[in-house]
């Protein structure tokens, strides 16, 4: 029996080794191909799961140095894997997602050529965003991201006969390797500065010691990880690669790869430079969550192709994630580690519709698709959990997050005095709504409303395409009702472990280490909040729907008929419905629901088309100008 | 254990639960009908209008459109009349609450949504060109009260809570006892103007309801619908003007508490009927319909405004 403290990185390995058979064995055998990949994401999947009983519950921390190449003197010289509860809380993330797209993508990819290539990629991603989380050393977190980005940059463009997908990669390679950059000039400055490349000892050497070069570094690190999660204004290349990838891997993108960069963001600013405390990083922080939601949503209303609305959508969602990390208090991390859980959930779900509408009728184009819902039930079933959990309708698990979220940024505004914090409030609902709206966009373009004619061949998607959809489904549903016990079992402890950084530095360099730099825990409050009871609400719902059935059924003599014009001709009492009368389709395309909201709004799009020309000069420029402010403000705030 | 049961089906069932909730519901719309046609200088149909009309469309043939998808078409109905009901029960009457210790601003927001977005998805599931323009409307129309609403809630949270986070609806109720009703802050007039503003929109009575606008469009969403469903649905829009006016009067009339719970629901449905007739029916009297791009325009200007000079005013704490 190997203990539990080898699981990390054998995972991370199984996965990277898992790349390498598939290149051997599976070019050319099928069975070999999808068994290795089925195998090793299960496997990395068990190894992650098996951890969170004693991290999760029994508090554990685990370090793990390769080689066994310990702290010599109090430096650390290798390459240490730490696991802390944050760090296994995104790791489950991404054993989850990469699992469930394994297995959707072992139908859903049958038509690509290539594929032993595609899996090889696909892996690589897997292991690198895995890597990532689990590492404590910041130059393999940097090697990491850069294997993630490369691996993600040549997914995108694999389908690369769509001449979009290749411009998508360009701009991916171009902004990627930009925060790359910036992510590893900042760690040079930093090894300049301390001397060692260990997340637990740097924290430990700069609290306190923070000179205008660690400062400096900080900027470059937080511009180049916020490049990773695409927040706005580095969001450009976001909304063509989830667009122009393989609907498995936009997946992937949504659920882990953006989340590989929140997790980076949270990391850096808890935890190595904990400058979390500070007003002034606060307020960057939440700006730029408030635009990046802001800017997301109102994107997402104007398009027209469904993968390019839900690539929007994700960049709006972390708008909410950063934000809420941004206060800085226990409530809010909660809130924002419960909200990325929940985009992984219902944005894998979503993009899991999307890409079985897209293999079954063959066009992602909303003005071409249409009444889907008699075709594919229970995709459209799956579909409209997904649109509730992300528009946030109770008792889904949007709600419940996002209700945290606003309680958060609310009682942070009363508490501080500060009304930017209420403003932001008021945002953050308004972009609730026209989440809403664009999913109820969605529903009526793709399975509700009139089918046409391309659509007429559509059927539902096989089985194993359709169980990754159910899962998360399920999965919706169930951390919606039962967010405290979510709250409880993974969230206490992240945040937790997230404040109180003395533990991750004893257990990497030895015991006593942080009372040595003198660094005490902040706090560790329970968040408070109770005033949501999704069971009683169920409860209740319940009763007055078996009221209501009562009555109806009860009361009711017949069941609805179907009208049709065949039924017409034989029961003469409808003829007048049908008598000469075409079903024309309707005059308002499906991506065009909202034209009176878009008209009211048509400056703001005005400038913001202006704003996303696709040229990638432009866009690298609104990095470079990102960066400067995000870095500015900190060598003047931040010290 | 017997009893707390037996008195919780009474809570969902009877008062202030399903029975309650459509009978005041029902009345409000008979009455609001009434003065409206007495305004107009017509006769107007008896106040039980409502009544006669819900039970006749109940008898009537119910027919699903060959374009539609069924299951959705005939459960929006249904999910829009539950939550409505549930939403009553979160909502204090007074000192009495059944759950309301249970559901803060945030929650009765997003429950608020639930009905909307049931009519939005039944009128899609009817697959009619002229649903598809309903929905569009009503989904505009959600945007655009949507943001003063949300800052109406916020200033009367801030009011009531101070430096500390308040939603939760019974302590709000609790504090207008304790200090005066919050109508009676002179910061808090403009918001509840903007409130009583937001009502019609959310009912979608004229000059807001666009989204059915009969006159154009055939009643949108609700175009393919007959019978049963139909009946919901009209069932649906009476009872917003209940829970809608009852959640305005627990924001801003709070506070007035005689002790004996069927003497605060006498107070509240004579507060609902003066409110009903003051928002609904007096603004239907003496305006025409809106378009859809004005409507928005009305609300995320001048109600906006309205709203938002609450929140400042309750922030700066004059």
């Amino acid at each position: 029996m190997i203990s539990y403290v080898h699981f990390p990185v054998l995972a991370v390995m199984g996965i990277f080794l898992g790349a390498f058979l598939e290149e051997i064995f599976g070019v050319h055998n099928k069975a070999a191909r999808q068994g290795i990949l089925v195998a090793t994401t299960g496997i990395a999947f068990l190894l992650i799961c098996a951890l969170v009983k004693p991290v999760m519950f029994d508090g554990e921390v685990i370090s793990y140095w390769m080689g066994d190449h310990v702290p010599v003197s109090g430096y650390a010289i290798g390459i240490g894997y730490e696991i802390d509860q944050l760090g296994l809380f995104f790791a489950l993330l991404v054993v989850t997602t990469s699992l469930l797209s394994s297995i959707f993508s072992l139908r859903y990819m049958e038509r690509d050529g290539m594929l032993g290539r595609f899996y090889v990629l696909f892996l690589m991603l897997c292991g690198a965003v895995l890597g990532l989380t689990l590492t404590g050393d910041i130059f393999n977190l940097f090697i990491m991201i850069e294997i993630m980005t490369f691996a993600a940059v040549a997914l995108t463009a694999f389908r690369g006969e769509r001449g979009f997908a290749l411009e998508a990669a360009f701009k991916y390679l171009v902004l990627g390797s930009m925060g790359s950059s910036f992510t590893l000039a900042g760690i040079a400055l930093l090894y300049l500065q301390c001397h060692t490349l260990n997340m637990a000892q740097l924290a430990s050497m700069l609290h306190g010691n923070m000179t205008p070069v660690s400062v400096f570094a900080f900027g470059l690190m937080l511009t180049g990880l916020s490049v990773k999660a695409f927040i706005v204004p580095f969001h450009t290349p976001a909304a063509d690669a989830y667009a122009a990838a393989p609907t498995c891997i936009s997946m992937m993108f949504s659920g882990m790869v953006n989340k590989a960069g929140v997790y980076g963001v949270i990391r850096l600013v808890y935890v190595i430079f904990r400058a979390i405390d500070l007003p002034a990083m606060q307020v960057l922080l939440a700006i730029f969550g408030a635009v990046t939601m802001f800017i997301g949503v109102t994107m997402a209303l104007a398009q027209h192709d469904f993968k390019r609305l839900l690539a929007f959508h994700s960049i709006s969602q972390i708008g909410y994630v950063i934000t809420a990390a941004a206060l800085g208090t226990t409530l809010g991390l909660s809130g924002a580690l419960f909200h990325a859980m929940n985009h992984t959930l219902f944005k894998g779900l979503l993009f899991l519709c999307a890409g079985s509408v897209l293999y079954s009728v063959g066009t992602t184009d909303l003005d071409r698709l249409g009444g889907l819902s008699k075709k594919m039930p229970q995709t459209t079933i799956c579909f409209l959990i997904g649109a509730f959990s992300i528009s946030g309708l109770p008792p889904f698990n949007g709600f419940a997050s996002k209700w945290m979220v606003y309680q958060a940024i609310y009682a942070k505004a009363v508490e501080s005095g500060n009304f930017l914090y209420a403003l932001i409030t008021v945002v953050a609902v308004v972009v609730s709504v026209m989440t809403l709206a664009s999913f109820i966009k969605v529903t009526q373009a793709v399975f509700f409303g009139q089918c046409p004619v391309s659509c007429a061949g559509a059927k539902e998607v096989p089985l194993s395409m359709r169980i990754p959809m159910w899962v998360m489904s399920a999965l919706c549903v169930i951390t919606g009702v039962f967010y405290n016990q979510v709250e409880a079992w993974f969230l206490r402890p992240a945040v937790s472990a997230a404040f109180n950084v003395t533990h991750y530095i004893d257990v990497m360099m030895g015991e006593g280490t942080a009372a040595a730099f003198g660094i005490s825990n902040v706090k560790a409050a329970a968040a408070s909040f109770s005033y949501w009871d999704p069971i009683l609400w169920l409860l209740l719902f319940v009763v007055v729907m078996a009221a209501t059935g009562i009555v109806i059924i009860t009361g009711a003599r017949e069941r609805g008929r179907i009208l049709t014009p065949e039924g017409a001709e034989e029961d003469g009492k409808y003829a007048t419905f049908f008598s000469g009368e075409k079903s024309l389709p309707s005059h308002v395309s499906g991506s065009d629901l909202f034209w009176g909201f878009k008209h009211d709004w048509k400056s703001y799009f005005r400038v913001m088309q202006g704003a996303h020309s696709g040229i990638i000069n432009d866009y690298a420029l609104w990095v470079v100008v990102g960066g400067a402010i995000i870095t500015l403000w900190l060598t003047v705030f931040v010290r | 254990m017997g009893i707390t049961i037996l008195r919780l089906l009474f809570y969902v069932l009877i008062f202030p639960g399903c029975l309650f909730v459509t009978a005041i519901g029902l009345l409000l719309a008979g009455i609001d009908r009434k003065v409206l046609a007495r305004m107009q200088r017509r006769v107007g149909p008896p106040i039980v209008q409502p009544v006669y009309d819900f039970f006749k469309l109940l008898g009537k043939e119910t027919i699903i459109p060959h374009a539609a998808n069924k299951t959705a078409f005939l459960a929006a109905p249904v999910v829009g009349f539950v939550s409505l009901v549930v939403l009553m029960l979160f909502i204090p009457v007074f000192s009495f609450s059944a759950f309301s210790g249970r559901a803060d601003l945030i929650v009765v927001l997003y429950l608020l949504t639930i009905p909307g977005v049931a009519l939005i998805v039944g009128g899609s599931a009817s697959g009619s060109p002229y649903a598809g323009i309903g929905i569009s409307r009503e989904m505009v129309t959600m945007m655009a009260y949507e943001l003063p609403l949300i800052l109406v809630l916020l200033s009367v949270a801030k009011m009531a809570g101070g430096s500390a986070l308040c939603f939760s609806l019974s302590d709000i109720v609790a504090w207008q006892e304790a200090h005066h009703s919050m109508i009676a802050h002179w910061q808090l007039i403009p918001a509840a103007v903007a409130m009583l503003l937001v009502i019609p929109a959310e009912v979608g009575t004229q000059p807001f309801d666009v989204a059915e606008a009969e006159t154009e469009i055939c009643e949108g969403p609700l175009i393919e619908y007959s019978g049963a469903p139909l009946a919901m649905f009209k069932l649906n829009t009476a009872l917003k003007m209940f829970v809608m006016t009852a959640l305005f009067v627990a924001l801003f009339i709070g506070g007035i508490d005689t002790g004996i719970v069927a003497l605060n629901a006498l107070i509240l449905v004579l507060l609902c009927i003066v409110l009903t007739v003051l928002c609904m029916t007096l603004i239907h009297a003496v305006t025409a319909r809106l378009k859809i791009e004005h409507l928005f325009q009305f609300y995320w200007t001048f109600v906006t405004t309205l709203a938002t000079v609450s929140l400042v005013l309750v922030w700066l704490g004059l």
